[in-house]
């Protein structure tokens, strides 16, 4: 535990330093052990050599006991101060000669071994036989002192020591800059990361120091800061933009976690809800702004999204009631998004208050039905009037015809019966009235098929038109007096639209007009076409017809013709152009043409001069076809 | 006019001016034997079914034709038409409407109730007596109804 928290740093000069004094130690023990046991194996073959030549140089003296001989022999040895004690044993194993020749004889072994070499504790021994030719004429005995082992021992224990302290030295100073190379730069990697921890400042960068592989991890390091700054600063204004448009949003946006928890709530939630976002962020959203009588369904879909993963209401228009902090509710629009991420869902719902709209929409529902009402009461006041309409004409052909009756019977039994004792001039009056009760009649009854016209239901069809206007001039032609001449030419005429028991009316009462007013042209010119499209003359009464390629049929005669002057006046009722002896009529025929061919959508005009005929134009519009 | 002659015509109607000019119609066409004439729906239904002042009259002595205006005071004319008409007893006595009105609905509904005939009142009093004269001729001398 504690060498995985040791810095890298100390790491290193302990692996170096470890290191170095490891090998340096082994290094120095093996030199030692060889130094060591070459030493004295040059001890003993030094010793054995001197002993040899000690021996054979003694057979002399030991052949001819002359221990003079043999000492002097010793004495050589006095040159070696690490020779201590040298002896020879005769034959028989006693002392012949010793050296230094003062030497007491404690010091010296007793009996002679066989031939062999041993160390003691500060020395070394060697027994050595003196043979000449192949006798055994004794034992050399040599003793040398092991100081300069000793000597060699602490002069290496004096240099391991001082070549430790060197490498001790040299590696912390080796390890010490190897620390300020390799550690340093890591280290220096370690202080960043960790100061970008601590203050999120993705804008710092570690320092590069070299180009080895730790100079290839900061450039690394390095392009990461670059790469999170970059995502940092982006996520930054992301988070801005969103901010800002939660900030600013008119719509109320509420985020919902997977467990019903707010976690966010704008300025205008606030502002709709009543409640401050630290109150709100947290609490259960279904608490907070769901009527209690919604909350039940709340948490029901919220459930069941967990358990099938199915949420109906995301993406749709919803309606619904939401809960003020005071308690009062209104009326809502809503749009909930679910927010796809890692881990557990999210909702966020943008929420409008629609109180204003449904008020509005209160309104206009208001006013729809009191136009309706509007509409059914004066419906049903047009409906009176119609029917009052209805009773007055009933009323009138019964009621204003009966007097007439009564006029015209009771003249007539006046003449019939009273007759012979009248004066001429007193059976003329009568007669006048008789007319003018008869002519009366006549006007009741015009002005009663008149206003059967508007109330009459329009029954629309195709119109064989050529077909109908045949019919209408054979019907005329039949009433006209013998001897009369009428030149009739009637064009091709297209087929229309509408009610043909009207549309034939309109025909009838344009040809006996003509045939009224070229009563006293001889002959008389009728004729009867289509104005070529296009070519329209537009009539006095305005622009050429509205109505959409709708035929203008026309009715031309070389009659009486009227001043254009009075041309307004010739569709009204009762409207006559000329007086009643030179032309007879009621005046209403023209203005029941007028009527029909505006139930039709259609417009009629004339074009005429005194004495020089008139051209009667009329259109139907056509049935809007898609 | 005796209750208990067979009365040949009912007139219907409310006007008197029109009562006199039907009379003399009739008359110019020798129409005028036993003639009654009812001035409102309610005298009519009276004479027809034999109630109130007509009690004593029997309801198989006619009439043989009843002339009958629709615009009448009390009951109108079609409702007199629904009853005669729904009465097994009165439904064969053959009805002519004599009004003025050109309605189509009074023509229509007239029909629909079992009318005979429909004549529109002329204003000119020679059509008037022509009018008259066929439906009565027409009634009276080729129309035979049915016995019993």
């Amino acid at each position: 535990m504690a060498s995985q928290r040791t810095s890298i740093k100390q790491k290193l000069m302990a692996a170096i330093m470890g290191t170095s004094i490891t090998v340096l130690v082994l290094t120095c023990a093996v030199f030692i052990i060889y130094e060591v046991v070459t030493f004295r194996r040059n001890i003993v073959r030094g010793l054995t050599t001197r002993a040899e030549i000690i021996a054979a140089n003694s057979t002399a003296a030991l052949a001819f006991e002359n221990k003079e001989d043999a000492t002097e022999v010793l004495s050589a040895l006095r040159r070696d101060p690490r020779m201590v004690v040298a002896c020879l044993y005769d034959k028989d194993g006693r002392l012949f000669a010793k050296y230094p020749p003062a030497t007491m004889p404690e010091t010296i072994p007793t009996f002679p071994e066989e031939q062999g070499y041993r160390f003691q504790r500060d020395y070394f021994v060697v027994f050595h036989p003196v043979i000449h030719e192949e006798r055994r004429l004794g034992t050399l005995y040599l003793e040398s002192d092991l100081s300069a082992l000793s000597e060699r021992y602490r002069l290496y224990a004096v240099l391991v020591l001082t070549v430790i302290a060197t490498a001790i030295l040299l590696s912390f100073a080796l390890s010490a800059w190897l620390q300020r190379r390799i550690a340093g730069p890591i280290s220096n990697l370690a202080d960043t990361a960790r100061g970008i921890s601590e203050h999120k400042d993705y804008s710092l960068r570690a320092k590069k120091q070299s180009e080895d592989e730790i100079g290839q991890l900061t450039d690394s390091f390095n392009d990461m800061l670059g790469q999170i700054q970059l995502r940092d600063s982006s996520l930054r204004s992301n988070e801005a933009r969103t901010r800002a448009i939660l900030e600013s949003a008119l719509d109320c946006i509420i985020t919902m976690d997977h467990e019903g928890k707010i976690v966010e709530f704008n300025p205008a939630a606030e502002k709709m809800f009543g409640y401050k976002r630290s109150e709100a962020v947290g609490a259960a959203l279904a608490d907070l702004v769901i009527p209690p009588s919604l909350r039940e369904p709340h948490r029901a879909g919220l459930a069941r999204f967990h358990a099938t993963g199915q949420a109906p209401v995301l993406g749709k228009r919803l309606e619904m009631t939401g809960m003020r902090a005071d308690g009062s509710e209104f009326p809502v629009e809503l749009a909930i998004t679910r927010i796809v991420q890692e881990g557990p869902p999210m909702f966020t719902g943008f929420i409008r208050d629609i109180t204003q709209r449904k008020r509005a929409e209160q309104e206009i529902r208001q006013l729809n039905a009191e136009l309706e009402q509007r509409v059914i009461e004066r419906t049903a006041q047009l409906k009176a009037a119609n029917k009052e309409l209805e009773a007055f004409s009933y009323s009138v052909s019964h009621d204003l015809r009966a007097p007439l009756r009564a006029v015209d019977g009771f003249s007539q039994a006046v003449l019939e019966d009273f007759g012979p004792q009248l004066p001429e001039e007193g059976r003329r009056y009568l007669q006048t009235i008789r007319t003018g009760a008869q002519q009366m009649g006549e006007l009741i009854d015009d002005l009663l098929a008149f206003s059967r016209l508007s109330r009459q239901p329009l029954n629309k069809q195709r119109v064989d038109v050529d077909e109908l206007v045949r019919l209408a001039w054979e019907e005329l032609k039949n009433g006209q007096p013998e001897g009369r001449r009428v030149e009739f030419r009637q064009d091709p005429l297209p087929p229309c639209e509408g009610d043909p028991s009207l549309l034939k009316q309109v025909w009838v009462n344009l040809l006996s007009n003509a045939l009224k007013y070229t009563s006293k042209r001889n002959p008389a010119t009728i004729e009867v076409g289509v104005v070529a499209a296009g070519t329209d003359g537009g009539g006095p009464s305005g622009p050429g017809p509205s109505a959409r390629a709708a035929a203008t049929y026309f009715v031309r005669d070389n009659g009486a013709g009227f001043d254009m002057q009075y041309a307004g006046k010739l569709f009204g009722v009762f409207q006559r152009l000329h007086r009643a002896e030179d032309y007879e009529g009621t005046g209403v025929g023209l203005a029941i043409v007028q009527r029909v061919v505006h139930r039709h959508g259609g417009r009629v005009w004339a074009e005429a001069a005194v004495d020089r005929g008139a051209t009667f134009y009329f259109t139907l519009k056509e049935r809007n076809k898609p | 006019m005796s209750e208990t002659n067979a009365v040949e015509i009912l007139l219907v109607e409310d006007n008197p001016n029109d009562v006199e000019l039907a009379l003399r119609a009739l008359r110019k066409s020798n129409l005028t034997n036993r003639i009654h004439v009812a001035r409102d729906g309610a005298e009519a239904i009276e004479f027809i079914f034999c109630e109130g002042p007509h009690a004593t009259r029997k309801i198989e002595n006619g009439p043989r034709v009843i002339l009958l205006d629709l615009k009448l005071p009390k009951v109108d004319g079609l409702e007199v038409l629904k009853r005669i008409k729904s009465d097994p007893r009165t439904k064969t006595i053959p009805v002519v409407v004599l009004t003025s009105s050109k309605e189509q609905k009074d023509v229509v509904e007239s029909y629909q109730l079992g009318t005979n005939s429909y004549i529109v009142k002329p204003v000119s009093f020679e059509q008037f007596v022509q009018a008259v004269q066929q439906l009565g001729l027409y009634w009276m001398l080729l129309n035979q109804p049915p016995k019993g």
